[in-house]
């Protein structure tokens, strides 16, 4: 198996978006060929395009994504498909474009995840994600992600000892990374006290779906992400040192989430995070900074710890003091996380490594966790019944040399 | 008439799941018999949902995770404003969601006496 890396990246500022899907998708796309190098034209040498979206065809009635990008973009006749995984379809159409570089079927591919949500009413683009859930034991009951997420944390609260503070103190803290991030969607820093203990902080933080506050809960954003992968035999032909995929991992659970041995577990999680350093040959005390799908805050923490970054019970006192603030001893969602960057569905998992990348390659500005040499990715899909874990690297690869098989 | 809510028994080891899978998950059978899921259980989590849709004539609706006494469970809506982690409550089986010429019925669980 060949080693792959990221050579180009490319994102649009999250929010409301005011052009179609398939611009939206270009201009990412366009953006990350710039950064690696790649001519727009003839010669572009892109062998393979992976267009992840969630509801292109359910909320903007298009389907056939990945080959309408190839052919705005000229990259015809390049191979292309689309790619939905649910919240997690941004990190799967990275693990295909890996596998497709990988097994030396191409050597360069480009991933493109977006989703244009903002074209639809909030309880719409709600009731669109809600569709991923078990049709007779969840949807049918009117449950929808808000809804799992709030007995979720109720659950985890009632275990670990979480307050609702804690909860807005991680809320806060991506807020604060965001400041930073020029394409993350929310540019305000919520102040704690208001939205937890001042008298009006029900009245400017309303329940979502109890425990969960308005401000423990993502925005619903338009906005995409693109990646350039290559071989990185072939990583000496692009002007930037490609950053090294080290691992993936993916990992399923129960569709319906009553059906989980222990609720309180994320298992999917776990092992996929367990698949992603075994590959790498990482381990979490190596990481040094990490994207987790944060679309509820809980979940930020509830991933911390299931993928090893800190111990059971203990991400919310991690969260107190302060170690996954940039500065802290583990940043977690420089970008600003799915919170205060924003989660467009299908361009969370490609975002949250065009961040990784970025701070791999030191150019994350204000934001930067100085001397990052390994990162990791969590994305999250349905409520976490598939999930993959993606693990970079700016270290060379000692375990495999590069075009042989892995053993 | 009412609809009832199923379990099912995998015929070849016993083991129940709700809701219906394809293969057994203890023991890969793939024939099932459907056993009533009724009775009363522990409330294990529950939340009120704020974000409804448009034209709902209430300000939420609350949701619960019931562990019945033979270990499955089951997600559900509250037919009761009382709520409390570990109460008892009585499965019913109501209109849920109602459709375009065909209602949903599904688990409201209530308080039980």
């Amino acid at each position: 198996m060949r080693q792959v890396g990221i050579v180009g990246v490319g994102h649009t500022k999250f929010g409301k978006a005011g052009v179609p899907l398939v611009e939206m998708l270009s201009y990412a796309a366009v953006e990350a060929m710039d950064d690696a190098g790649i001519k727009t034209g003839k010669g572009h040498g892109i062998d393979q395009v992976f267009a992840a979206t969630m509801g292109g065809g359910m909320i903007n009635r298009q389907h056939g994504v990945a080959s309408a990008l190839v052919d705005t973009l000229n990259l015809r006749p390049a191979m292309a498909e689309s790619v939905e995984n649910g919240p997690a379809s941004g990190a799967s159409a990275v693990k295909l474009a890996y596998m497709a570089i990988a097994s030396g079927m191409c050597d360069t591919a480009l991933v493109v995840g977006g989703e244009l949500m903002r074209v639809v009413s909030g309880w719409e683009a709600t009731d669109f994600v809600a569709t991923m859930l078990h049709p007779e034991a969840e949807y049918n009951y009117g449950l929808t992600l808000p809804a799992l997420a709030g007995m979720f944390t109720r659950l985890y609260m009632e275990k670990y000892g979480v307050t609702e503070k804690d909860l807005a103190m991680v809320a806060v803290k991506n807020h604060e990374h965001a400041m930073h991030n020029p394409v993350a969607h929310i540019q305000l820093v919520p102040d704690l006290y208001s939205i937890t203990e001042d008298e009006d902080a029900i009245i400017i933080n309303p329940h979502v779906a109890e425990p969960l506050h308005v401000y423990d809960v993502c925005p619903v954003s338009d906005g995409a992400a693109a990646l350039v992968l290559c071989a990185m035999e072939a990583g000496d032909r692009f002007p930037k040192k490609p950053v090294r995929i080290a691992g993936i991992g993916q990992a399923t659970d129960t569709h319906a989430v009553a059906e989980r041995a222990v609720s309180t577990d994320l298992l999917a999680v776990r092992l996929a995070a367990e698949k992603a350093y075994a590959m790498a040959g990482i381990s979490p005390r190596e990481i040094d900074v990490a994207e987790l799908h944060d679309a509820f805050v809980i979940l930020e923490i509830a991933e911390s710890e299931e993928a090893g970054l800190f111990p059971r019970g203990e991400g919310h006192l991690a969260v107190r003091r302060g170690d996954t603030k940039v500065g802290g001893k583990l940043p977690i969602n420089t970008s600003g996380g799915l919170k205060a960057k924003g989660h467009p569905l299908g361009a969370t998992g490609v975002s949250q490594i065009v961040e990784l990348t970025r701070q791999l390659r030191g150019e994350a500005g204000g934001r930067q966790v100085a001397g990052a040499k390994n990162a990791m990715a969590v994305n999250f899909g349905g409520f976490g019944n598939n999930v993959i874990a993606t693990i970079l690297t700016t270290g060379g690869p000692e375990k495999y040399a590069s075009g042989n098989l892995r053993i | 008439m009412q609809a009832e809510i199923y379990a099912y028994k995998c015929t070849a080891c016993g083991h129940l799941h709700h809701p219906a899978h394809f293969v057994c998950v203890k023991c890969g059978g793939r024939e099932f018999e459907q056993v009533a899921l009724t009775g009363e259980g522990t409330l294990v989590t529950y939340t009120r949902v704020y974000n409804l849709p448009e034209g709902y004539m209430k300000p939420f609706i609350a949701f619960g995770i019931v562990e019945f006494p033979n270990g499955l469970r089951a997600a559900g809506q509250m037919g009761t404003d009382e709520l409390q982690l570990g109460m008892r409550v009585r499965a019913e089986v109501g209109v849920v969601k109602e459709g375009v010429g065909k209602d949903f019925y599904g688990f409201i669980f209530q308080k039980a006496e």
